[in-house]
């Protein structure tokens, strides 16, 4: 009886499903099957076609990134031996004061507390400062340390032992100047959204050699998400599966990684075997590349259960090394993240990214001031960074690691003036004119300083470098040329360093 | 009556193509290249000439091959072929060489490569001719081969002479090896266009005049001078072209020439034209540096090589790949490359895609990467430039294939059991410059083996029994980093 009404119900649903496949069903299905066939047969000529491109490589022709669609994270060698083979980025969310940290102006401290001259108001316009705000000197004492003699501030302790193995980029220039598009174009070459970022380029590139882990891994720190939100580590036109994999460096690192209470691994096993014959199916069916992402992605999460675990355990460092970094099991910290960076780095993941809350010293609030909450940001990156970089050091990992650190702008040199006001607290406002970052190993110049700003820190006064060079530069220190590295969207070969002209920065290379 | 219809019409042909030929030479005579650019249409007529020169010389040097290949019975058919091919040879090379003048005329060009290049092709046409009257006559059968061969030698040489007008004066000999080139007794790529002396002591001939040697002789030339601008010698710069002069010594800004060179690419004045490797910045800086210096001829060369002005932007250049060049070094190891890599994948990889080089990234496998592994590396060993056994479970059975990886470059052993005698069999790696021995088992009785590398640069011991205090032998001093 019960075998009866389900075969009954299965009649029924079939006939259900007959009538709604309507005429307009079928001519629209039919003229997406002809379309289909064309493109089919368009995809086949294409693919003849780049075998015979490959022959008559050219300065302009793309590089060819082809893998095995079951493997879509393969390694592949760069375009030319490369000195980096892998980046860990520390972005500095909210905009790190460069003239607090990196840029000695003495000339500033001179004019503190005086009316900012119009000419360097003129045509600017800037997030809070209204009015004539006033010039305001560092804030913290410098010093010359090394054998290049950089000058630093007294905030950075640990970090400055480390300044003759930096190369500084003083000159650096956006053409934003609020945080969200601003870290998008530090992070995506783009300040609008829907733009692949630098570590998915990478990884699209290069592959990376650990299936078992993400070959792009995304650490966050300082209490907040950086502004720009998840596409910081985005694909947008890039296959899905070259995202950004945002992991935590205490607890589970990637949540609901674990099977589910009573369900064995094996079972696990079969319902993922289960699962990929009809993603196969799908895939064979529409040939959509996001299917093969799914596929990858509940292949690689099966492999991560063991060792993404290992990797972001870092109760398993000996105390000292805790000790070196001031990090601490169970805390979600910046020095963690560090530690971890360094565990993934020996682990072969492609692209490290770690993002770190809190830099934008307004001097609204003591929360966002220069006086108060400043020096604590200080404190938490420059003991773990000085220790990650010796770290690679000690290992001989610096040789191919390249670790960039920087913010998405500059700060002003004059003190900020919310609504006109003068603040309890000191701050700057966003300056997109000029900023500092720095790189060290994989391939740049140890020691090294590009650029110059004005006397106040204010503008660039030589070698102005675009975000879009810096870019240009990472990908070539990777072994790219980054008009190569592209990708087909919208009728143009999209490239991270978008379709503005761009350089790769010699002078930093080593 | 058919005959003679026949013979009329090939009357009328002679008649006709010899016509046009006295025409050719009679314009050659009253119009010669001058060197200034003529009418537009002239021109547009004129870049025909390089795609239809090719035909008539090909079908000449075809001709003698119809000719002696048709004596023998087997190929009988081919000689009737012969005569046709000769008229459509005439016509073509009256043709091209028609089109030709008129690319001189209207061109830019002047002087005696292009004076020999066009008499060149008269006489091609003239012997062409000749040839077509005598093939009449079988009486006159050697006449004939005879005016063939000097047509085929006439047709050689107005090519040479073609090919030097556009590739340059020694396009044939610049790039063969100079052993051959010294037999030969023809001047090098470095030697040619200092024909004319000029002192290399000066800034003027030690690097200006090999930029312009370089970007710009080939249209403002001996054989080529575009709007009558000629830039191979200081007399020709300083002279200017037909809108005057070109220089203004002292003010680089002002200066026609270094704001041609100095507009981007796209610009319909930019020099050198769209499709020409422009000058790079470095160049560009010596050229503005002499003209701002007075634009000298005799003042000394202020610095060795042309070298960038401080702070000038560092130019990137990345070397092209062939693939058929790597595919042919990658030809021998491709397919146990492919094998190794099925085995172990994302292992084994190649060191760029210019390379046939390889890479071993073992790390990530920790310990499922050890000893046996290693082993399967061996038919490759030699093949390795970087290898990383970090953190895996090789011991000390892998030392001699390690040993056997007589390129590697970088080697990185850390958090792995390695110890002494494994250090003391790597000391053939010749080419090693970095090791990673961080937190393993080595000791300061390594230290000898270590210093006997001879390219090491960089020796990493940090967790092990090796400390600053340990006896460090001199060699090593600085390498050694704790």
């Amino acid at each position: 009886m019960k075998e009866r009404a389900i075969t009954k119900f299965h009649q029924e649903a079939y006939l259900a499903a007959m009538q709604a496949q309507t005429r307009r069903h079928f001519l629209r299905s039919f003229s997406a099957g002809v379309g289909a066939i064309f493109l089919g047969s368009l995809g086949a000529s294409d693919r003849a076609f780049a075998g015979s491109r490959e022959a008559a490589l050219d300065s302009t022709s793309r590089i060819d990134i082809t893998r095995d669609p079951r493997r879509p994270l393969a390694a592949l060698p760069p375009q030319f031996a490369a000195k980096a083979k892998r980046v860990i980025y520390l972005h500095m969310a909210g905009a790190p004061s460069q003239l607090e940290l990196f840029e000695y102006k003495p000339q500033l401290m001179k004019f503190d507390g005086q009316d900012c001259p119009a000419s360097l108001l003129a045509g600017k316009r800037f997030a809070f400062i209204t009015g004539v705000p006033k010039l305001m000197g560092p804030q913290y004492p410098f010093h010359q340390v090394g054998d290049s003699g950089h000058w630093i501030s007294d905030r950075l302790p640990y970090l400055e032992k480390h300044l003759d193995d930096l190369c500084f980029i003083k000159s650096m220039r956006t053409d934003q100047f609020n945080h969200a598009p601003a870290q998008l174009l530090v992070q995506t070459g783009n300040a609008r959204l829907g733009y692949p970022s630098l570590g998915s380029w990478v990884v699209y590139g290069l592959g990376t050699e650990n299936q078992n882990l993400p070959g792009f891994i995304v650490l966050i720190s300082g209490g907040n998400m950086p502004d720009g939100g998840k596409q910081l580590w985005g694909t947008g036109f890039l296959p899905s599966v070259y995202q950004g994999v945002q992991c935590r460096s205490h607890g589970e690192p990637v949540l609901y990684l674990d099977n589910p209470p009573d369900v064995s691994s094996a079972e696990r096993r079969n319902m993922l075997d289960a699962l990929d014959q009809l993603n196969q199916q799908n895939y064979a069916a529409f040939g959509n590349p996001e299917t093969v992402t799914r596929i990858a992605q509940y292949e690689m999460s099966f492999r991560m259960q063991m060792d993404a675990t290992d990797a972001m355990d870092i109760h398993k460092e000996p105390e000292n090394v805790h000790a070196k970094y001031g990090s601490k099991n169970g805390e979600s910290s910046f020095a963690n993240n560090c530690l971890v960076a360094r565990r993934l780095a020996e682990r072969g993941v492609r692209f490290i990214q770690l993002y770190h809350w809190g830099w934008d010293s307004h001097g609204s609030s003591a929360g966002d001031s220069l006086n108060e909450a400043f020096p604590k940001r200080c404190r938490e990156v420059d003991q773990p960074i000085a220790a990650l970089l010796s770290e690679l050091k000690d290992r001989g990992m610096l040789e191919d690691t390249l670790v960039v650190w920087g913010g998405e702008f500059g700060r002003t040199s004059m003190r900020e003036n919310r609504g006109g006001q003068m603040t309890k607290f000191t701050g700057r406002d966003h300056n997109p004119g000029a900023f500092t970052i720095w790189m060290a190993g994989g391939g740049v110049k140890p020691g090294f300083t590009l650029g110059e700003t004005d006397e106040l820190g204010y503008e660039i006064a030589k070698d102005p470098v675009e975000v879009r060079d810096l870019h240009a530069t990472i990908l070539y220190l990777l072994g790219f040329d980054h008009h190569r590295l592209n990708f087909p969207f919208q009728g143009l070969d999209q490239k991270l360093t978008g379709v503005k002209p761009s350089r790769v920065v010699g002078e930093v290379l080593a | 009556m058919k005959d003679r219809a026949k013979y009329s019409a090939e009357l009328l042909f002679a008649v006709y193509t010899g016509a046009a030929l006295v025409l050719l030479a009679v314009l050659l005579l009253v119009a010669p290249p001058d060197g200034n650019n003529h009418a537009q249409f002239l021109e547009l007529l004129g870049r025909l000439h390089p795609l239809s020169v090719h035909l008539p010389i090909a079908l000449l040097i075809f001709l003698p091959l119809l000719e002696i290949a048709g004596r023998n019975p087997k190929f009988s058919h081919v000689q009737a072929a012969a005569r046709f091919t000769l008229g459509v040879t005439l016509v073509g090379a009256i043709a091209a060489a028609g089109l030709g003048w008129c690319l001189a005329r209207a061109g830019g060009y002047a002087g005696t490569t292009i004076t020999q290049h066009m008499w060149g092709a008269v006489a091609v046409g003239a012997l062409s001719w000749v040839c077509w009257v005598l093939r009449r006559n079988p009486a006159r059968e050697r006449l004939y081969l005879g005016a063939l061969a000097l047509a085929v030698l006439a047709a050689s040489f107005t090519g040479y002479r073609g090919g030097q007008l556009t590739h340059g004066e020694n396009h044939l000999t610049e790039l063969l090896p100079s052993p051959l080139r010294n037999w030969l007794g023809v001047p090098g790529k470095e030697a040619a266009g200092s024909s004319s002396a000029v002192d290399a002591g000066t800034w003027y001939g030690a690097q200006l005049r090999p930029i312009f040697e370089q970007h710009c002789v080939t249209c403002h030339g001996p054989s080529k001078q575009k709007a009558g601008l000629r830039l191979d010698s200081f007399s020709g710069l300083m002279r200017g072209g037909k809108h005057g002069a070109v220089l203004k010594p002292g003010d680089a800004k002002s200066s026609e020439l270094f704001r041609r060179i100095t507009l981007p690419p796209g610009d319909e004045d930019a020099m050198p034209p769209e499709n020409r490797r422009p000058l790079s910045p470095a160049e560009i800086a010596v050229i503005e540096q002499w003209i701002a210096g007075g634009a000298s001829a005799t003042q000394p060369n202020p610095g060795g090589a042309p070298t960038p002005v401080a702070g000038a932007p560092v130019e990137v250049t990345i070397l092209e790949i062939s693939p058929a060049a790597v595919s042919a070094e990658r030809a021998q190891l491709a397919s146990a490359v492919a094998q190794l890599q099925q085995k172990l994948p994302n292992v084994v990889g190649y060191e760029s895609r210019g390379s046939a080089q390889l890479t071993v990234q073992a790390a990530w496998m920790r310990a499922r990467f050890g000893d046996e592994q290693v082993a399967a590396l061996a038919p490759l060993a030699e093949r390795i430039v970087l290898a990383d056994f970090s953190s895996t479970a090789i011991t000390g059975h892998s030392a001699s294939a390690m040993a056997g990886m007589k390129n590697l470059r970088t080697l990185r052993l850390m958090h792995t059991s390695t110890t002494d005698a494994t250090v003391q069999a790597l000391t053939s790696l010749q080419k090693l410059e970095s090791l990673s021995l961080f937190d393993t088992q080595v000791t300061p009785a390594a230290l000898a083996a270590l210093a006997r590398m001879p390219s090491l640069k960089r020796v990493y011991v940090g967790s092990t029994k090796i400390s600053p205090a340990s006896a460090v032998p001199q060699e090593l001093g600085h390498k050694l980093i704790f």
